[in-house]
């Protein structure tokens, strides 16, 4: 198993280098390409693809643009369950700044249980992915957990500002904001991953967000149920309306006969591309965008633009 | 650019990839009719594993739909009737209508009925003239047998009421995820391969809407001790595919967050492995839980599978 491993980080590395050739490529020592073309090419040139193209992203480049969102997510949970975020060990060299975030009050055990292991499972998720790209992995970028929220609300028309560490109720709809994006966004990117190991690891993380998802939406209903009143639920159900808005569609909102977010004709979860992703994340509709909303300086990695 | 590690790690991979696919199949076949068929079922194709699905989402369809509306997919507007083979029979209690006392999970059971009937019709209709009838179901004895299993007493009506309804579904979601989780890497066609993740992730939503409703009720009323219920069949899941160590059930576990020297309570509603990724089972591992530890048959299925994984 170690063998394997060691064999497909050498494999992923060498990919890296010949998809990302003209823009990561230049991160890279002038050592570091002789070794990345250590192997001989049938031809037995130095050969990388002349116009590496941004529309082919090699499986590292998808990792990492999975790495940027569970940092994200694992900042959201970890302060809304500890107030403290990624140890600097998990956010890796160099890592951009976090705004915002505090430990939210929860008014019983179960819901404090909820968000303490959906931080475990986000801290997880990082610290699988950063071992997986080894070396090749993106430090954390800067992200903002203040000004973010509020742009969503206005956005949503549900207020000036939005706290989602202010209570419970608050950070489950804040929560709302993330998984069903998580599912797109591994969804979307399934199909796209070339190695088998990878593949099934992207797909074990994918089915982890839709649990979270299905809890999230299912405890936002029935608090809708238990406490009587349905502000709550159609906060988030017009931050569902803004995702599909800024993303391309692909939303369901929440109600009694829809906990799960998926197409109408097949029940097949949706997915979204990565400039989909991105339009969210950044909190900008269409156009090239690059940077904005949760994070301010833009994802670390090769994925980072939106193409329109 | 192949190089002798690349060429090292595509056998690797390969090789772990026939292991999988091997799995049950060629263990059934070598049980039942012999090696030569276990040689034949080792280029397992895209539509074998869509035809094994299909089976798993006639189970769920059917007992979904007759929890929520008392009648069968075919009464629902769906069909039990593939390009091949005869349709079989449920076996069922009469009246299996549960007699929901909450609205909330009255709903949640209409969507996830609704929404497994639509997986049915959708791997149908994928796999057009190659799609499998319903095999035999039994949604009677195999809950019985499950009971006795999993150690929860000598029979178990999952069509009883809210809470046995709800542990009644907990038995098959997770297992559809491992299922799903582990046929995405066989699959061939990344269309297929998209529908499929897709597929699994509606499993994983409807596992997490069952297993967040009981960790909710569990912690509501304590006495009912629904959390020590749905860990004995998580146990007795990850017992009868081998492993005995690819589940986890309802409860709490303690955590060190962010390296600090606190520890803090987590609930275990995600079912998944210390990485936090979802397990993923072979169509061997799938089959002897389905099968409740029958050979070729058994559980659920009592004259097996229809397709050539079984």
């Amino acid at each position: 198993m170690e063998k394997m491993n060691s064999l497909i980080a050498r494999a992923l590395s060498r990919r890296k280098f010949l998809v990302g050739a003209g823009a990561a490529g230049a991160a890279l020592t002038t050592g570091a390409l002789v070794a990345g073309c250590g192997g001989v090419s049938p031809t037995g040139s130095l050969g990388p693809p002349a116009n590496p193209s941004p529309s082919t992203p090699s499986d590292p480049d998808i990792l990492n643009f999975a790495l940027n969102l569970e940092y994200l997510e694992a900042e959201f949970y970890l302060r809304a369950a500890t107030g403290s975020g990624l140890s600097d060990a998990d956010a890796g060299s160099g890592a951009g700044p976090v705004t915002g975030g505090a430990q939210v009050t929860f008014p019983t055990a179960a819901l404090q249980q909820y968000a303490v292991e959906i931080a475990q499972d986000e801290l997880n998720h990082v610290r699988f992915l950063r071992q997986a790209l080894g070396s090749a992995a993106v430090s954390r970028p800067a992200i903002d957990l203040t000004n973010s929220f509020n742009a969503v609300a206005m956005a949503a028309g549900i207020g000036s500002s939005f706290n989602p560490f202010a209570d419970s109720n608050s950070f489950l709809v804040g929560a709302f904001v993330f998984e069903d994006v998580g599912v797109t966004a591994y969804h979307g990117a399934a199909p796209l991953i070339s190695n088998k190991t990878y593949l099934t690891a992207a797909a074990g993380i994918l089915a982890v967000e839709a649990y979270h998802a299905a809890e999230i939406r299912s405890l936002i209903y029935g608090m809708s149920v238990s406490t009587g009143t349905a502000t709550y639920l159609n906060d988030a159900n017009a931050i569902s309306a803004v995702r599909a808005s800024l993303g391309g569609g692909n939303e369901t909102p929440i109600s009694a006969t829809s906990i799960v977010a998926a197409d109408t004709t097949n029940a097949i979860a949706f997915d979204r591309t990565t400039d989909q992703v991105l339009h969210i994340v950044y909190a900008q509709g269409a156009g090239v965008v690059s940077k904005g909303g949760f994070f301010p300086n833009g994802l670390n990695g090769f994925i980072t633009t939106t193409t329109a | 650019m192949a190089t002798a590690e690349t060429q090292e790690l595509d056998a690797i991979i390969a090789d772990r990839r026939r292991l999988l696919t091997l799995g049950g199949a060629a263990l059934a076949g070598l049980a039942v009719t012999g090696a030569a068929k276990a040689f034949a079922q080792s280029t397992v194709t895209d539509s074998d594993i869509l035809n094994f699905a299909l089976n798993l989402e006639y189970l769920e369809a059917q007992y979904y739909t007759y929890a929520a509306t008392g009648a069968s997919l075919t009464a629902a507007g769906g069909s039990t009737t593939g390009g091949t083979g005869t349709a079989g029979t449920v076996t069922i209690k009469a009246d299996p209508k549960v007699p929901f006392v909450d609205p909330t999970i009255a709903s949640y059971a209409m969507e996830v009925a609704t929404e497994e009937r639509k997986h049915v019709a959708f791997l149908q209709s994928a796999l057009g003239s190659s799609a499998v009838s319903m095999p035999n179901i039994d949604l009677l004895n195999s809950f019985n047998g499950l009971a006795v299993a999993a150690g929860i007493g000598p029979s178990f009506d999952p069509f009883a009421g809210d809470l046995n309804f709800l542990l009644g579904s907990f038995i098959f979601e997770d297992v559809g995820v491992t299922a799903y989780h582990g046929a995405a890497a066989l699959l061939s066609s990344k269309t297929y391969l998209d529908a499929a993740a897709g597929i699994m992730a509606v499993e994983a939503y409807h596992a997490g809407l069952i297993r967040t409703v009981l960790y909710g009720m569990n912690a509501a009323n304590p006495a009912l001790g629904i959390n020590g219920i749905a860990s004995k069949i998580a146990a007795a899941r990850a017992s009868l595919d081998g492993t005995g160590n690819d589940d986890i059930g309802l409860g709490t576990e303690t955590v060190s967050l962010n390296s600090s020297s606190s520890s803090y309570t987590a609930a275990t509603v995600v079912d998944a492995d210390s990485n936090s990724l979802a397990f993923a089972r072979t169509t061997t591992q799938v089959l002897a839980i389905v099968y409740a530890g029958g050979s070729g048959m058994g559980g659920f299925f009592p004259s097996g599978l229809n397709g050539n994984i079984r």
